[in-house]
């Protein structure tokens, strides 16, 4: 259920972004989800990838600064109020959403999907799945083809 | 113009015999009361009766920054501490600052070289002169305010900082003398335009009195236009005495030296050879007449040549030339001594950075700026922004605690700082590119 997702530091300076998708691409490693968090001087760079272990491995070998771990990827259906649903039922049970950020895939036909980091990722898992939400496997993740 | 002192209009060779006398009872002083320096006359082979002229001050063994790091804090001092009635602080070149004490004669004899720079300086009873060093641990506010007060000018404590607040006591209170680094008096004279302030109509500055770091003909020219005063530079630092070294006169020949207080030689600072008249090389300084902390032979660090020959105003004393440089890596941000090693000491102490760092120093406006560019390599930092975040404060917060100055911090990426081969080059000083 976990997807292994990359982080990345970036200085907040012109040209930094494209210097890592340069070093993806040439890897040949397609980001599927991507998100930036930052303060005025640097930030972090959160990017699913198909290939999370060449993606890692190509970004360390340029000199980046990488962190992998594991974020769950939730469909919370394309109806009102679900995303609500999703945080309250998280939050009722004492679960802390550390961040989310959203992304589309393209065999998608809904809503946007969102990617998810818990402080207990193990409990968010449960609670998703008893209350019926659909976690998207990481296969699903990585290959879009099978997604 | 007035001379201050007699002192300063000694024939040479008077002020020859003056410095020895006051030399060998100095170094008396110092053999029998600091065990430090009796242990090094030892080692080289020499006791204070070997000494027998003036020129045999060069067989003394020389005094540098370290040997005040390795006696940290007093035991260079030649009484005991109840003799001690003002202590100072230098920044050092590690964690541990340079300790300096002064007994009642020591602060009597830094009141009477200052009141001899004030009036070298244009300064008499009938000024009122703004300081804007800091008051402090530091050394400089207090030497100058208890100069200028033998002088019998009036001394307002102003203080660094507060930009706003000095104009307004400058206008309100008349002030015509202003005293401080001569970049923060371009500063000021720019933020007086700002709040719609002629420097040279409104205000009443005459002199400038500026010392704290190094200063050039062309930063002279720049305080004179700016203040529509008569601009003066003096030297000295915290080991020797504070300020009051030296300082200039209103002939512009370079800076007077305290000569029957201070002696001073130039040395190769490869060689340790002392060099002929007139050469330019390090400045080593003896006090003569210190009680408290009475160093022998200090090395300055600082570039210059001295100058014997007469000078219009008819002081007699040598002359030393505007500092053109340092032997070592110290830098001076703002009037304040910062040492890289300083800096690397703190990022080595910090979990999360790697070792590599690049410190860059430059002029915002008229002032002083450094800033550090850090290598974040720990990958656990990642977990949000944060960590990141308290990882930048906790640099700039130790930083300040150690350097007693705001540096600007940029987190960067492993290997994007530019690893020269061989020694790396950690400093780059761009002040006179943009200035
Ligand atoms: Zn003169």
């Amino acid at each position: 259920m976990l997807i292994n997702q990359l982080s990345v530091f970036i200085e907040n300076k012109k040209g930094h972004l494209s210097k890592i998708t340069k070093v993806l691409k040439d890897a040949q490693v397609d980001i599927r989800a991507i998100s930036v968090f930052d303060s005025a001087e640097f930030g972090i760079l959160r990017i699913v990838v198909d290939k999370p272990e060449v993606g890692a491995e190509a970004l360390k070998k340029a000199g980046h600064v990488v962190k992998q771990s594991y974020v769950l990827a939730i469909d919370p259906s394309d109806k009102v109020g679900s995303l609500h649903d999703v945080f309250a039922l998280l939050s009722d049970n004492d679960v802390n959403i550390e961040y989310v950020y959203s992304f589309v895939m393209p065999n998608n036909q809904g809503a946007p999907l969102i990617i998810l980091k818990a402080d207990d990722q193990e409990k968010a898992i449960a609670l998703l799945t008893a209350s019926d939400f659909s976690l998207i496997p990481k296969e699903a993740v990585y290959n879009v083809q099978n997604g | 113009m007035k001379i201050w002192s007699d002192k300063e209009k000694m024939s040479r060779e008077e002020t020859r015999k003056l410095q020895f006398k006051r030399l060998k009872k100095t170094l008396h002083h110092v053999y029998e009361n600091v065990p430090y320096y009796h242990e090094k006359f030892k080692a080289a082979g020499v006791k204070p009766v070997d000494i027998r002229t003036l020129e045999d001050l060069r067989l003394l063994p020389l005094t540098t920054k370290e040997d005040l790091r390795k006696n940290y804090p007093f035991n260079l001092f030649a009484v005991p501490k109840n003799k001690i009635v003002r202590y100072h602080a230098s920044s050092g070149t590690t964690g541990k600052p340079t300790v300096v004490g002064y007994t009642k004669n020591d602060l009597k004899v830094w009141r009477e070289v200052i009141a001899r720079i004030a009036t070298m300086g244009g300064v008499t009873n009938e000024d009122t002169a703004q300081i804007t060093f800091g008051f402090g641990l530091f050394t400089g506010a207090f030497g100058l305010q208890q100069g200028l007060e033998k002088v019998g000018a009036g001394v307002i404590p102003m203080s660094s900082g507060n930009t706003q607040k000095q104009i307004m006591i400058m206008q309100d209170f008349q002030s015509t003398v202003l005293i401080g680094t001569p970049s923060y008096a371009l500063h000021l004279a720019e933020a007086a335009q700002e709040m719609g302030i002629d420097p040279k109509e409104e205000l009443f500055l005459k002199y400038g009195l500026f010392g704290g770091e190094g200063s050039t003909e062309e930063m002279r020219a720049k305080l004179n236009e700016a203040w529509g005063i008569v601009a003066t530079e003096n030297y000295g630092m915290s080991e020797l005495i504070g300020p009051g070294v030296s300082g200039e006169c209103l002939a512009f020949k370079g800076m007077h030296i305290n000569e029957d207080h201070f002696i001073a030689e130039i040395i190769d600072p490869n060689t340790l050879e002392v060099l002929p008249e007139g050469s330019v090389g390090e400045l080593v300084i003896t006090p003569i007449t210190k009680e408290g902390l009475p160093l022998i032979r200090y090395r300055t660090k600082d570039i210059t040549r001295l100058d014997t020959t007469p000078c219009d105003c008819g002081r007699t004393s040598v002359r030393m030339a505007k500092i053109t440089g340092r032997t070592d890596d110290m830098l001076i941000i703002g009037g304040v001594n910062v040492f890289p090693s300083q800096i690397e000491g703190v990022l080595l102490g910090i979990k999360g950075i790697g070792s590599n760092y690049q410190i860059r120093v430059l002029k915002k406006g008229y002032l002083d700026r450094i800033e550090i560019d850090v290598e974040v390599v720990n990958q656990d930092l990642l977990v949000s922004v944060t960590l990141l975040d308290q990882l930048y404060k906790e640099i700039e917060s130790k930083l300040h605690t150690i350097l007693g100055i705001h540096a600007g911090i940029h987190l960067v990426e492993p290997k994007s700082l530019v690893r020269s081969e061989g020694k790396a080059k950690r400093v780059i000083d761009l002040r006179s590119e943009n200035q």
